[in-house]
């Protein structure tokens, strides 16, 4: 229990950061989107003028985008991006936190096994991960039923929103898997920044090309958007390979983490 | 009853030298030198112990147990100091114990008071703010604060300055009269000299020697130092257990020797001499002189 507040009490600053940044990001999309819709029919003209692939890249749905969900679910591709740089980064940051600091000695010197240590770090991050989306849902939701112009699914709204920590989720342990398979991590933000981004662009390249294998490569493809809208609930197979990322990174990342020698500096 | 036990402790990394088939024994109440270069495997010996690092074969006891398997357990009963210490660098110093003592079920905070004043450690300073010194005496009070059965420091002295050193020393000892047993790592052996009852020399990875501070200041060698007449004739001293022969430019030479007294000094009573001294040679001599033998014998 100290070992799961010490972590949360080291994290909170940024936490608090991620969850208020989120929350401006949704904010600021969803103030623009009554001008949007007033205007949608000329907005659609130049979208219908630009390339299909490049359209299909950045998941704009024509038909859709007048609508506060189809509005939403564009604009929620940014905030997903965003929700996994943060996971990400909490992922490395904390499981590498101590080789990183070289606090390493102060920490594994206590009576407690390496279990133990790792059990706290990632509840603390899942505490995290869900105050932020605690936070992220109730500002997008009150934001979005102060703009609407007709009424929207509720479930596909919280579906959409809840897929946000599911893609947290699997970028929390891709961020712990990685951070251990690199043992002289130094710098956690260039990794985080950079791995995010590639599998950012993989899922732009997958989704203007039209690739099917090519979705479960990045997690970014998991939560098909307008599937969520359109069928009110997940894609059971995606939902399946999120699960099994996490149970691969959980499994090798608990291994390594306790069985690798500890060294200094 | 071994308070320590090492069984043929080895460890490699890849093809490198860790540490080689090391065995001791550290028993209750000690005060234990552990003595070597840098690098010569001191503190991965250490780390073993405390589970921070897995052998790749052999054991080490503490109290009994095997290291590994008992680990929690055990480190409830050891306190650490590494050689550099590193803490979070945004916590305050109170914080920082106060969450070192949340891993023991013991109200310490007392004595956080009372080792912080012995010590001169503001504990209300932030961790980042604090000097290499001031830093290390976190470490001191941390690793003392659950008063541990074992203690184990790890260079301890770096960046204290005498007085604090003093101090500590001065802490240590009354650890030890109250039991607890102590093993000390370090290269300076003066430091170790004045604590130590025993001490193991260790060098690339293999113990050397293990001897009493006792023993090995006093029976067994001695510093000749003398002042020849005719120059320096190295003759009559080319016997075994005549080491780290040396002549200065006055007809000065000096070397150290280990053996029978009344043999060296039928052949130093052979010469015309100027000046005589003899010596207790301090550890650093004596550790020299292991270090350049086993070097020359090609080891």
């Amino acid at each position: 229990m100290n070992m799961f507040a010490h972590e949360l009490r080291m994290n909170r600053k940024s936490a608090l950061l991620w969850a208020v940044a989120l929350a401006g990001v949704a904010c600021l999309f969803m103030a623009m989107y009554p001008t949007f819709a007033e205007e949608s029919e000329s907005f659609k003209e130049v979208l219908r003028s630009m390339p299909e692939e490049m359209l299909a890249a950045f998941g704009l749905q024509i038909d859709a985008i007048a609508s506060l969900l189809g509005f939403y679910s564009y604009v929620f591709l940014y905030i997903s991006l965003c929700g996994a740089i943060q996971a990400f980064h909490l992922g490395a940051s904390m499981i590498s936190a101590e080789t990183r600091a070289k606090t390493a000695d102060f920490l594994l010197t206590k009576p407690v096994t390496r279990g133990a240590v790792l059990r706290s770090k990632l509840l603390s991050a899942l505490t995290i991960l869900v105050a932020t989306n605690a936070v992220y849902f109730g500002v997008s939701a009150a934001m979005a039923s102060f703009v609407k112009r007709e009424t929207f699914s509720l479930s596909a709204f919280a579906l959409i929103n809840v897929s946000l920590l599911l893609t947290q989720l699997i970028f929390l342990m891709l961020g712990f898997a990685l951070a251990l398979l690199l043992p002289r991590l130094k710098t956690v933000l260039p990794l985080s920044l950079g791995v995010v981004f590639a599998l950012f662009m993989l899922s732009a390249i997958g989704a203007s090309t039209g690739d099917g294998k090519l979705r479960y490569l990045t997690p970014f493809q998991y939560f098909d958007r307008a599937y969520i809208v359109r069928h009110e609930s997940y894609e059971p197979e995606f939902l399946a390979a999120g699960a099994a990322v996490i149970a691969v990174c959980a499994l090798f990342g608990a291994i390594r983490y306790l069985k690798r020698d500890v060294h200094v500096g | 009853m071994n308070v320590i036990e090492l069984n043929g402790l080895t460890k490699t990394y890849g093809g490198a030298r860790g540490i080689a088939d090391l065995s001791f024994t550290v028993e209750q109440g000690e005060i234990f030198g552990f003595i070597g270069p840098n690098g010569a495997g001191k503190s991965t010996t250490i780390r073993t112990m405390l589970g921070l690092i897995h052998p790749t074969s052999g054991s080490a006891k503490i109290f009994g147990k095997d290291c590994l398997r008992y680990g929690p357990e055990l480190r409830r009963e050891i306190g650490y100091l590494p050689s550099e210490v590193f803490y979070y660098d945004n916590m305050k110093v109170k914080d920082l114990l106060n969450y070192s003592a949340s891993f023991y079920n013991k109200d310490s905070r007392k004595r956080m008071l009372a080792l912080a004043e012995r010590m001169e450690l503001d504990l209300n300073k932030k961790i980042d703010d604090l000097s290499l010194g001031n830093k290390k005496k976190v470490g001191i009070v941390q690793g003392l604060l659950h008063e541990p059965k074992l203690i184990i420091l790890d260079e301890p002295t770096s960046g204290l300055d005498p007085l604090m050193q003093q101090r500590f020393f001065e802490l240590l000892e009354e650890e030890n009269k109250k039991g607890a047993t102590i093993l000390f790592s370090s290269h300076i052996l003066s430091e170790v000299q004045r604590l130590c009852d025993r001490v193991a020399i260790i060098k690339e990875g293999r113990l050397i020697a293990l001897e009493k501070i006792s023993d090995l200041k006093g029976r067994t060698y001695k510093k000749f130092k003398l002042q020849m007449k005719a120059g320096s004739d190295a003759t009559p001293f080319a016997i075994p257990g005549v080491t780290e022969w040396k002549t200065a430019p006055n007809g000065e030479v000096s070397f150290l020797y280990q053996g029978d007294i009344n043999d060296i000094l039928r052949r130093i009573a052979s010469l015309e001499l100027l000046n005589l001294w003899v010596e207790e040679p301090d550890l650093e001599e004596i550790f020299m002189h292991y270090y350049v033998s086993r070097e020359g014998a090609g080891v």
